[in-house]
């Protein structure tokens, strides 16, 4: 290697650039977690984290439908078909589903007129009250909730 | 004394190569043996539909237990009072009023703008609008957010150094810092539910179905999904960034921003 020489202050710079780009090689293998790249630039095994690290809230209309077949069944017929069990009860508690004597929360008038007060803002399809023009201001004096069509 | 250092330098080189190989055959871990190849979820919104009940904001902080300071929210309703033009002006439509009072959690309190000025009024319920070339996951500097294989961006909270800057990126500011894990979260498409076959929480609870969620690889018989888009014309919220967004919008008004 007579004809290649290289002067020492390369030769020792080649050495230290040598000596980062080794000791960042090895960093990187030895710091990376295991699933990154699996799916793409990420960690992979997120996904899989994720899912475990949360239990669902709400049960689910199907999961009191198992319980309550009559309430879906009368339910499905009327305008409230679309409605979740759990948007006017409240999420199915622990208490519920141990006790399921305990009950669940019985809505209020609050409740109806969440959705049902008039307000210009709601589209006109639907149906809205104005709650000091209409009979009663207790909704269940004519009204029942699971068959809402239906009035007394 | 060259050859010795290559020798080296190539050995440690083959060691990320190696582990990439090894990569290729190692199967994902399959949360309940579910394959995020096999799904691909979107979310659409009717605005039509909408009637700012709020629920699906109460129950989006319920299910992912979101912090219960007023301003953090996954999932929020906007409502956009389109008031008359001024009597001497020419234009069609006049000023827009938007507001979301806690969210549109609770439901709305009655608008202040008196029922005469008001020309057309709508709730339009915002959320993660799954981009698919989303600011939000290319500007993370460690790679904690990314956009799953089947269509949800999620946040690696193990990962997420709370930088803030995929919350300043996002441009329908549907990210925030959590103050209790001082990381940056979203809306997950609850993923938790979906992979195990259940719907998100503001879906399941939508008085109206003004939400519509379905998985385009396997839709279902009668798929809401699909008769949302074969029956709507839609939009989206800002094309003109160029972010591709995936949720579609029925309905939707040009003064929605």
């Amino acid at each position: 290697m007579r004809f290649f020489h290289l002067p020492p202050q390369i030769f020792r710079l080649v050495i230290l650039i040598f000596a980062i780009v080794v000791s960042y090689l090895v960093a990187r293998t030895l710091l990376t977690p295991d699933s990154f790249r699996d799916t793409g630039f990420y960690r992979g095994a997120a996904l899989a984290e994720h899912t475990e690290a949360h239990q669902p809230v709400f049960a689910g209309k199907k999961a009191c439908g198992e319980r309550h077949p009559k309430v879906i069944a009368t339910l499905t017929k009327g305008g409230h078909k679309t409605l979740s069990c759990e948007g006017c009860h409240g999420v199915v508690s622990q208490e519920h589903l141990k006790d399921p004597d305990s009950k669940m929360i019985k809505p209020t008038e609050k409740v109806c007129l969440r959705c049902h007060e008039a307000s210009p803002s709601r589209p006109a399809w639907f149906k809205q009250i104005i709650v000091k023009d209409h009979y009663s201001e207790k909704c269940i004096e004519c009204h029942l909730p699971h068959e809402p069509n239906e009035v007394q | 004394m060259l050859a010795t250092f290559g020798g080296v330098f190539a050995g440690l080189l083959a060691l990320p190569a190696a582990r990439a190989l090894k990569k290729k055959f190692r199967k994902s871990p399959a949360p309940n043996g579910y394959d995020a190849r096999q799904h691909k979820w979107l979310m659409c919104i009717d605005v039509d539909k909408c009637i700012g009940c709020g629920l699906c904001a109460d129950a989006c902080k319920s299910e992912n237990h979101v912090p219960e300071a007023p301003h953090f929210f996954r999932t929020w309703i906007e409502r956009y009072i389109i008031k008359k033009p001024a009597p001497d002006s020419t234009a069609v439509r006049g000023e827009v009023e938007v507001d979301s009072p806690n969210g549109g959690r609770g439901g709305f309190p009655p608008t202040l703008v008196p029922r005469d000025e008001i020309l057309k009024s709508f709730f339009v319920p915002k959320l993660c609008n799954l981009c698919e070339a989303s600011p939000c996951t290319q500007v993370c500097p460690v790679g904690a957010t990314f956009d799953t294989p089947d269509g949800a961006v999620l946040v690696d909270p193990t990962y997420c150094i709370g930088c803030g800057f995929c919350i300043q990126a996002c441009p329908y500011g549907c990210r925030f810092l959590s103050p209790v894990t001082k990381t940056a979260e979203k809306c997950t498409l609850c993923y938790h539910r979906i992979t195990r076959g259940l719907r998100p929480a503001c879906v399941d609870i939508c008085p109206t179905q003004a939400r519509v969620f379905g998985d385009l690889k396997n839709p279902l018989e009668n798929d809401p999904l699909q008769a949302f888009v074969q029956k709507n014309k839609v939009n989206t919220l800002k094309p003109h960034l160029g972010t591709n967004p995936r949720v579609l919008y029925a309905n939707l008004d040009k003064e929605v921003r």
